[in-house]
């Protein structure tokens, strides 16, 4: 898998995890478990900013701007449509085997698609 | 409603990461998932360990990569080192990126926690697989169907 792709999908999950933590509901329940460490979120903000830097500016702008408008930037292909907005992705990249070798994007939306291995 | 899990009872893992790898190779995913979930599983250690009762670790986190709530659980006699304190059992889970998947996520924590706080002590200390499964309300992954 692309370098690249692997750190937008990782970036991505980070970002939930992030998210979560500001999530009424799943905050209080880690917390209920004592898995809520103090400065958790922050550090992970941290950690996010520190990552970001490895990303190649392009992707991550494109990452960022689709962020800003989607909510999620990257998202599985499935079945050959991209799983973000249901366009049918083009059949060459589809039946590439090595189309996790570069970064692709849904020709609709523009979301960053990747295939599950 | 029974939650579905793979189950490994003896781990051979001697230390954090290779549990979680050893416990990331019971899903049917493959080498570059599972690489980048683990990575996605150790960050979450890192800004605190998921130590959540005496003898149970509960690595976890949510993830674009798995589209159903994924569950492993494991037992080590030896215990592992986690890092700070040693756990005999761990319950690994990573839960869908989709629009319900926080709620999802809510709800298992909400149903593991409720597991440790009846019986967390026994879930410690288990002796057997059926009754890890029986405590934790799971039931393993083959016997779907």
């Amino acid at each position: 898998m692309d370098k690249q792709l692997e750190k937008l999908i990782s970036l991505h999950d980070l970002d939930v995890m992030i998210a979560d933590l500001n999530r009424k509901e799943i905050r209080e329940k880690e917390a209920d478990l004592g898995l809520l460490a103090e400065g958790a979120q922050e550090e992970l903000i941290e950690l996010r900013e520190a990552y970001s830097k490895s990303i190649n500016r392009k992707w991550l702008g494109l990452y960022n701007q689709l962020t800003k408008h989607y909510g999620n930037a990257v998202v599985p292909a499935l079945m050959g449509r991209c799983s973000g907005c249901l366009t049918r992705l083009p059949t060459a990249v589809c039946s590439d085997p090595e189309r996790n070798s570069r970064v692709h994007t849904c020709p609709t939306c523009g979301r960053i698609t990747y295939w599950a291995d | 409603m029974k939650y579905k899990a793979f189950c490994k009872f003896e781990l051979i893992a001697a230390s954090r990461e290779e549990a979680i790898s050893e416990m990331l190779e019971l899903f049917p995913a493959g080498e570059q998932t599972r690489g980048l979930l683990a990575s996605g599983l150790e960050v979450r250690e890192q800004v605190g360990a998921t130590v959540v009762h005496k003898g149970i670790a509960l690595p976890h986190c949510r993830s674009i990569l798995v589209d159903r709530l994924t569950i492993a659980i494991g037992r080590s006699a030896e215990g592992i080192p986690w890092p700070l304190e040693k756990v005999h059992t761990v319950v690994l889970f990573i839960s869908p990126v989709k629009p319900n998947g926080a709620e999802e996520h809510s709800i298992f924590l909400s149903h593991i926690a409720r597991c440790i706080r009846d019986s967390g002590d026994r879930i410690a200390a288990v002796s057997g697989q059926q009754e890890l499964l029986d405590l934790l309300n799971f039931q393993t992954e083959e016997q779907e169907g």
